[in-house]
């Protein structure tokens, strides 16, 4: 019995940590621009599927290579063309942008690939057995490559020049600008990591499971869930976020129906929004 | 002024034509996915309609008059069907349509058709829900009601007594579990743990993790193709043995191309009828002549039959006033053998069908032999 909680926590960790790869794209943008980039979803998304594109004729682990950069290109061009010249609006005016264009980005997915399930073609193997808990060689991946990117921010934000003034952006922009902080450069970098963040976690799901164009908007609801319980704009308290959600929602099945699994991460949203708005960890704003 | 004229004018051009076409031609409406996700579908149930049509009409049509099916298409959505049999009904005014595919679209259809009494039949929705439709709705395809029955004597047969169920979390999903857990229950078996499970998720882990918790032989699992597909590959990289037992909204070469290795040995149900009879000879026939290189489509038989029935009522009936139909219908059903067997209604507009058992093996599906 002990066995079987266990398991459920090795498998909300695993799910959490790429959550957290989501989330903290999600804060970083809203962190440095404030507003919450409803087509993040579709980075995830086609990340995943400019891999299985490129799969079809490299090796799996070089297809990534120009997929993710394909990914970033997006990212950035969702910033470039779409969202810098609306950038003087009202935030209602991107962020119903952010929408449409989800919509056209998902839509343009099922044009190109169909909606029907795809996979990367991997062969299912029988997972790797750990003092009784069950783990995959696929699941292994995904908190490696999880702690890997992690680890990687983690030393920018807090070692480089870039870092600095990404964090800077983040407290404060207009002083930040007044400082003489290039804002372009802090914009752009951004955009990089959210973008490149998204694509890799959308690769590991894909190859954890399969493809879909509705994957990123399924994901994304899990990232705001992580977003808002570390308070929006907290990079770590998206992390931390992250894994809560994932735990929660795999301890969660064994009390009530799996049925009933995704509405933990809502029910969290709202008890948050209700009792708590600034998120666990508290701190509004900022990169930290 | 003189604008307004024409305009009347061609109005009562346009009416006189609609008139004269209704005189020479007995129309019935079909409600078929041509685009949206079931389009893939949609096209295969058309085609084999229209072999049936074309049959009819050698034939001399409706006692002379040639037979003629409009088609609405329902972009595969609940709310186009309801657009779509509300424009069949009152600008065409048809006394018979065909239903669309997916029970939840049919579901959103038949209570316009009863309240408009107009006789609505389906070839390929299987919801336990529709016997309840009333007294104008027919289906030529078997209920879930039998497969629900069908699943429960499976599991028996094979000598599991306690089973874990689980079903996809939606009309159909949730019928078929109710009544295979009736029917289990009667015959003996217990049933350790239940639960749903949603629809178009990409981790079952901590379902299957449920599952495997019991420790038990068998696990009755009624759900879809890619559903189905992630969970058993789930299944298999958990280490869960067991003996999974499905139903026919599974049964597809999609399922072992999506679960590989982990598809192997898994036995399920369908409703299947035999392909010995010299109907089905003549259909198989007929369909390889008139389309040469295309593959039998999912449930094209039923559409065949379907077409063939009518046809039969509508030449019987005492006029093309839905009620006449309707009760010609009941009386043609009577002992009436299609491709895919006896089409006898029951007082729910309901028939009966013979289940099949399939099983994959070498990542391909086949009948399941003991």
């Amino acid at each position: 019995m002990l066995d079987y909680y266990a398991q459920l926590v090795v498998n909300g960790i695993v799910a959490g940590a790429v959550y957290a790869l989501f989330a903290v794209g999600l804060t970083l943008i809203y962190g440095v621009f404030r507003f919450i980039n409803f087509a993040h979803g579709e980075l995830i998304a086609w990340g995943a599927y400019l891999t299985l594109m490129f799969s079809g004729f490299l090796p799996f682990g070089l297809a990534v290579v120009p997929a993710l950069f394909l990914t970033i290109l997006l990212g950035i061009g969702q910033e470039r063309y779409i969202y810098r010249s609306l950038r003087q609006r009202s935030r209602i005016t991107l962020l119903i942008a952010s929408i449409g264009l989800s919509y056209l980005l998902r839509n343009a997915l099922r044009l190109i690939w169909g909606s029907d399930l795809v996979s990367f073609g991997f062969e299912t193997r029988r997972g790797m057995s750990f003092a009784g808990l069950i783990v995959t060689r696929t699941q292994l991946l995904m908190v490696a490559a999880a702690l890997l990117f992690l680890a990687f921010l983690y030393m920018l934000l807090n070692f480089t020049m870039l870092g600095k003034s990404l964090r800077a952006a983040a407290d404060n922009t207009e002083l930040a600008e007044i400082m003489g902080i290039d804002m372009k450069k802090v914009g752009l970098s951004v955009w990089i990591l959210s973008a490149l963040f998204a694509g890799v976690g959308g690769i590991l799901i894909g190859i954890d499971t399969n493809l879909e164009p509705v994957m990123g908007l399924i994901n994304l609801l899990k990232a705001f869930a992580a977003v808002l319980l570390g308070g929006a704009g907290n990079v770590w308290g998206a992390l931390l976020g992250g894994l809560c959600i994932g735990i929660a929602e795999n301890l969660g099945v064994a009390f009530f129906s799996p049925g009933y699994k995704d509405a933990v991460s809502f029910a969290l949203i709202i008890l948050l929004l209700l009792f708590r708005p600034t998120g666990l960890f508290g701190l509004i704003g900022g990169i930290r | 002024m003189r604008k307004a004229f024409g305009c009347i004018a061609g109005i009562c051009l346009l009416f006189s034509v609609a008139g004269a076409y209704a005189a020479e031609e007995v129309a019935v409406g079909s409600i078929t996915p041509l685009s949206g996700k079931l389009a893939v579908y949609g096209e295969g149930f058309q085609q084999s309609m229209l072999l049936a049509l074309e049959e009819v009409n050698a034939a001399g049509g409706i006692n002379g008059k040639p037979m003629k099916i409009l088609y609405e298409d329902n972009n595969s959505t609940a709310k186009d069907s309801v657009s779509a049999i509300q424009k069949l009904i009152t600008v065409h005014k048809l006394p018979v349509l065909f239903g669309p595919a997916a029970s939840s679209n049919f579901l959103a259809v038949c209570p316009i058709a009863q309240e408009n009494k107009t006789v609505l039949i389906g070839a390929e929705s299987a919801a336990a829900e529709i016997t309840k439709c009333g007294d104008y709705v027919f289906r030529v395809f078997p209920s879930d009601e039998l497969q629900g029955k069908g699943a429960a004597e499976l599991t028996v047969s094979l000598g599991y007594k306690e089973v874990v169920l689980t079903y996809i979390n939606n009309d159909w999903g949730v019928g078929l579990g109710k009544v295979f857990k009736e029917n289990f229950l009667k015959a003996g078996g217990k049933i350790i743990d239940e639960f749903s499970h949603d629809e178009g998720k990409t981790d079952y882990r901590s379902e299957v993790l449920r599952i495997k918790k019991h420790s038990l032989k068998a696990a009755v699992n009624l759900t879809y193709i890619k559903e189905g597909a992630t969970m058993l590959k789930q299944a298999y990289e958990t280490g869960l043995k067991v003996q999974w037992l499905m139903g026919s909204a599974s049964k597809s070469p999609k399922l072992v191309e999506l679960a590989g290795e982990s598809a192997e040995g898994i036995i399920g149900t369908y409703p299947t009828f035999s392909q010995d009879t010299p109907q089905y000879k003549h259909f198989k026939e007929t369909w390889e002549k008139k389309y040469p290189g295309k593959k039998i489509p999912i449930f094209g038989e039923y559409n065949y039959d379907m077409v063939h029935l009518t046809a039969k009522a509508l030449k019987v009936a005492k006029s093309l006033s839905s009620d006449d139909i309707r009760n010609a219908l009941i009386e043609v059903g009577k002992g009436y053998m299609g491709v895919t067997g006896d089409k006898t209604f029951d007082a729910n507009g309901d028939v009966g069908a013979v289940y099949g058992k399939w099983t994959v093996k070498g990542g391909a599906i086949q009948d399941y032999k003991p």
